[in-house]
C-alpha cells in the first residue's frame, strides 16, 4: 500500500520528470540518428581517414562507460562553452548513441544486394540518387528493429543524465526518495514509469515498421 | 551507325585475367547472341559494355562517340544502355509502377504524369496491364522479369543488355518473357544477349558470338555458328547444351 501512496503523492513529480526524460531521449535519438548516418558513411567510404575516424569514434564510444563519457563531455564542454545541463546531456547521449547507430546502419546498408545498385545504376542513376532512393528506405526500414532496440537502450540510459542535475525521471525518484525515506518504493514507482515508456515505445516501433514495410506485409499474406 | 564499338578490351580481377582483347560491333537494330561455357567471360563483356565493370584498357565508342571512363559522364552513357539481369533486381520497395518510373522522373526528370503513361504503355507491351499496383515480392518470376524489361526500356535505351535473363525462371516461366524479347527484335531493337536457350538464339539472332577463356573464338550467323561451328571448342560446347 505504500506504493500507492508514494504514487499518489509523487504523481504530478513524477509525470513532469517523465516529460523531461522524454525530452532528453528523442532529442538525444534524433541526434544520434544524424550523427550515426554520418560515421556510417564515413567508415563505408574509401577514404582512408575518413575510416580511421569513424572507426575511433565508434571504438571510443562503445569502448567507454556512457557514465564517464558523460562527465567527460559535461566538464569537458562547459569548460569551454557554457551548456546547460540538458543540453550537456542530450549531446553526450547522442554522441554515445550515435556510435552504435552508425554500426546499425552501415550493417544494413552493407546488407543490401549489390544488385540493388546495379539496377539503379544501370538506368542512368548517380551515386548519390542511387543511395537516397533505392540503398536507404530499403537500410532503413531493415534497420527499424536494432533502432528501436537502441532507442529503447536510450531511453534507460538516459537516467544517468540525473548525475548532471537534470530533473529527469531517475533524479525524481532520488530526490523523493531521499525526502520521503521509501526509497524501495520511490524506485520501484520510478521503475513503472520506465516500464509503461518501453512499452509503449516497443509498440510504436512494431507500428511503424509495419507500416514502412507494406511490400513485406502483403507478401506474407 | 554501330551503337557499340570496342577496340582490344581488357579486364582483369586482381591476377584473374577474363577478358583478353575483345573486339565487337554492334550495329544499330542488329541483334547480337552471345553464347559460352561458364566463366568465359560473358557477363563481365556486358558488364564492361555499360561501365558496371571499368574496363583495365581498350577503346570504346557509343554512337560514335569515344569514351573515357574518367572524363565521360558514364552516368549519362548509362541512360541510354538499358540491363536486364539474370535475378531481375527490382526495387523491393517500390510498387510495379513505381519500378518503372523511378527512372524517367529521377534521371531524366520527366513529369510523374509523362512517366506513367509510359510505364502503363510499357506494362501492355509485356502483357502486363492489370499490375501497376502490385508490389514485386508479389509477381511470379515471370513477372519480375518482364517489369524489369519495361523498367530498362521505360528510359527509351539506344541498346539493351540481357544477361541470362530467363536462367533463373521455372521453365514454364521461360516462354513469355523470351516472347517479350522476341517482339522487340522484331521492333527493331539493338539488343546484345547471353543466353543459354538455343533454339532462341538461332530464331531471334542476326549474329552469334562464341566466347572462351576470355576471346571470342568464333562469330557468325546462327547458321553458321550453331549448325556448322568451325571451332572445335565450339562444336563441344554445342554438344554438351543443346
Ligand atoms: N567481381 C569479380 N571479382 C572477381 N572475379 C570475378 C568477378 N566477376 C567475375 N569474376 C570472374 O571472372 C570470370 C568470368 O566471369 P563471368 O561472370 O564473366 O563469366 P560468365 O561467362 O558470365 O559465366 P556464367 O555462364 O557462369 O555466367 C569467372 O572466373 C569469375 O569468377
Ligand atoms: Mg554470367
Amino acid at each position: 500500500m505504500t506504493f500507492l501512496s508514494v504514487v499518489q503523492e509523487h504523481f504530478w513529480g513524477f509525470l513532469r520528470a517523465t516529460g523531461m526524460t522524454l525530452q532528453l531521449t528523442s532529442v538525444s535519438l534524433v541526434l544520434a540518428v544524424v550523427i550515426g548516418l554520418v560515421f556510417a558513411f564515413m567508415k563505408l567510404s574509401d577514404n582512408r581517414l575518413a575510416n580511421l575516424i569513424a572507426n575511433a569514434y565508434i571504438g571510443l564510444t562503445r569502448g567507454l562507460p556512457l557514465i564517464v563519457q558523460l562527465m567527460f563531455l559535461y566538464f569537458g564542454i562547459s569548460s569551454i562553452v557554457v551548456l546547460s545541463s540538458f543540453w550537456a546531456g542530450t549531446l553526450a547521449l547522442a554522441l554515445h548513441a550515435g556510435g552504435y547507430v552508425a554500426e546499425i546502419i552501415r550493417g544494413a546498408i552493407q546488407n543490401i544486394d549489390r544488385g540493388q545498385t546495379e539496377a539503379a545504376r544501370s538506368i542512368g542513376m548517380s551515386r548519390s540518387k542511387t543511395m537516397r532512393l533505392i540503398i536507404l528506405p530499403q537500410a532503413f526500414r531493415r534497420a527499424i528493429p536494432s533502432l528501436g532496440n537502441q532507442f529503447i537502450i536510450g531511453l534507460k540510459d538516459s537516467s544517468l543524465v540525473a548525475y548532471l542535475g537534470v530533473p529527469e525521471l531517475y533524479s525524481n525518484a532520488m530526490t523523493a526518495a531521499a525526502a520521503n525515506y521509501k526509497p524501495l518504493e520511490t524506485y520501484l514507482v520510478a521503475g513503472s514509469y520506465y516500464l509503461v515508456l518501453v512499452v509503449a515505445f516497443t509498440f510504436l516501433v512494431n507500428k511503424l515498421e509495419v507500416k514502412l514495410s507494406p511490400h513485406r506485409q502483403e507478401a506474407s499474406r | 551507325m554501330s551503337v557499340i564499338d570496342i577496340k582490344g578490351r581488357h579486364k582483369s580481377f586482381g591476377d584473374l585475367h577474363v577478358l583478353k582483347g575483345i573486339d565487337l560491333t554492334v550495329e544499330t537494330g542488329e541483334v547480337v547472341v552471345i553464347i559460352g561455357p561458364s566463366g568465359s567471360g560473358k557477363s563481365t563483356l556486358l558488364r564492361c559494355l555499360n561501365f558496371l565493370e571499368y574496363p583495365d584498357s581498350g577503346d570504346i565508342r557509343v554512337n560514335g562517340a569515344l569514351i573515357d571512363p574518367k572524363k565521360t559522364d558514364l552516368d549519362k552513357v548509362r541512360q541510354h544502355m538499358g540491363m536486364v539481369f539474370q535475378h531481375f533486381h527490382l526495387f523491393p520497395h517500390r510498387n510495379v509502377l513505381h519500378n518503372i518510373t523511378i527512372g524517367p522522373i529521377n534521371v531524366k526528370g520527366l513529369s510523374p504524369k509523362k512517366a506513367n503513361s509510359i510505364a502503363r504503355d510499357l506494362l501492355d507491351k509485356v502483357g502486363l496491364p492489370d499490375r501497376e499496383k502490385a508490389w514485386p515480392s508479389q509477381l511470379s518470376g515471370g513477372q519480375k522479369q518482364r517489369v524489369a524489361i519495361a523498367r530498362a526500356l521505360a528510359m527509351d535505351p539506344d541498346i539493351v543488355l540481357f544477361d541470362e535473363v530467363t536462367s533463373a525462371l521455372d521453365p514454364e516461366l521461360v516462354s513469355e518473357v523470351l516472347q517479350v524479347i522476341q517482339d522487340l527484335a522484331a521492333q527493331g531493337m539493338t539488343m546484345v544477349m547471353v543466353t543459354h536457350e538455343m533454339g532462341f538464339a538461332r530464331e531471334v539472332a542476326d549474329r552469334v558470338i562464341m566466347m572462351d577463356d576470355g576471346g571470342i573464338i568464333e562469330q557468325g550467323t546462327p547458321e553458321q555458328v550453331l549448325d556448322n561451328p568451325s571451332e572445335e571448342r565450339t562444336q563441344a560446347f554445342l554438344s554438351q547444351v543443346l
